[in-house]
């Protein structure tokens, strides 16, 4: 079944390949609204993430032939919406608070996790998150990457992205927890 | 990885919560993949270069040897016509002299001049004929000995005429030997 299903995939994306507009439409179809929430996250409004998804797609049809099955195609696509909102978070970016300043907010204590299994509270808490914050908290709890592909993705080491994200973790949790 | 970010990613779909205006973002991407540019494919990747090429490369081949071999035709067929432009020019000239000799004979009559000179012509056009025949066709021997045989039909007539003159003369001195 699942080679059967992943055959299907790949015979729509060949057309693609060859230009054709009802498989694109049949492709996009398919992803538009798991990409249009992977960009809401993390650009935080309509509009904004409304652009980036449909560059997103324009830039990924047009480019489709560097797509060579090594992922799911969904998978591929994800990395260019990520991409372009980092990207242009980071063009927008006003030089605000750097996230080391936040240090002095977090105690070494692990907050506690009652309460945090309400996942409207952790929706909630995200977005309250400074941007750098959930940028990490996105990626790592809900897009799934681990912390290799996020330190390739926003151009960190490891390491870095490892205490980056457990400074946001604290973070979020005591925003929940206020809550 | 503790309960709490177990309990997210175990979750994490219910992260999707919201919904694209679907209609109106293909709008813009369609609008956008149709205005973009045809894909730019270097010339040495199209298959109909390629196509392109094979074909140049086989005709430059074949016209190097093709070429050759013509050159070589050619220096036959110079060679050839050579030999017949020597041959064409000796005759003509003999047959054209002797054009003159008789039409510039007082002893013949108009009559026969006439006739000599009509057979002549026709000659002449099979000869035009002939000639064409022969700048198609190089090779062939039986234009060839056709030409030839052409030429030799003129001298014999010349011939025939020279000797009609020779036997009047003849019967000219006989009569004035008489009358003397």
């Amino acid at each position: 079944m699942e080679t059967e299903i992943r055959f299907t995939h790949k015979a729509i994306v060949e057309q693609c390949k060859a230009g054709n507009s009802n498989s694109q439409y049949e492709l996009y179809s398919r992803y538009v609204d798991a990409m249009y929430n992977v960009g809401f996250r993390f650009l935080g409004n309509v509009e904004d993430a409304e652009d980036i998804v449909q560059d997103s797609f324009v830039d990924a049809f047009k480019n489709l032939d560097s797509f060579k099955y090594e992922s799911s195609f969904g998978a591929w696509l994800k990395r260019i919406v990520i991409n372009k909102s980092i990207n242009y978070l980071k063009a927008k970016r006003i030089p605000v608070v750097p996230m080391d300043t936040h240090e002095f907010y977090l105690t070494d204590e692990e907050p506690v996790e009652a309460g945090a299994t309400d996942l409207d509270k952790v929706k909630k808490g995200i977005s309250l998150l400074p941007e750098g914050y959930r940028e990490i908290i996105n990626l790592y709890l809900i897009e799934g990457y681990d912390h290799v592909e996020i330190a390739e993705i926003l151009g960190v080491s490891t390491s870095t992205s490892k205490s980056q994200y457990h400074r946001a973790k604290k973070k979020l949790l005591e925003i929940i927890n206020e809550m | 990885m503790d309960n709490f970010e177990k309990h997210i990613r175990d979750h994490a779909d219910q992260f999707n919560e919201r919904r694209a205006d679907k209609d109106k973002m293909w709008a813009k991407i369609s609008e956008e993949l149709h205005q973009a540019k045809p894909k730019v494919i270097p010339l040495w990747k199209r298959p109909l270069f390629r196509v392109a090429a094979s074909v140049l490369l086989l005709l430059g081949v074949a016209s190097f040897f093709g070429l050759s071999v013509l050159n070589n035709n050619a220096e036959k067929a110079q060679y050839a016509s050579k030999e017949l432009m020597e041959i064409d020019m000796y005759y003509k000239d003999l047959v054209s002299y002797q054009v003159e000799l008789v039409k510039n004979n007082k002893a013949l009559s108009e009559d026969n001049k006439a006739e000599f000179l009509s057979f002549m012509d026709e000659l002449d056009a099979e000869y035009e004929v002939l000639k064409e025949e022969m700048q198609k066709n190089l090779d062939n021997e039986l234009v060839l000995e056709a030409i030839v045989s052409n030429y030799k039909k003129r001298i014999e007539l010349i011939e025939n005429l020279l000797h009609l003159l020779n036997e009047s003369k003849k019967q000219d001195e006989d009569d004035h030997a008489y009358t003397l």
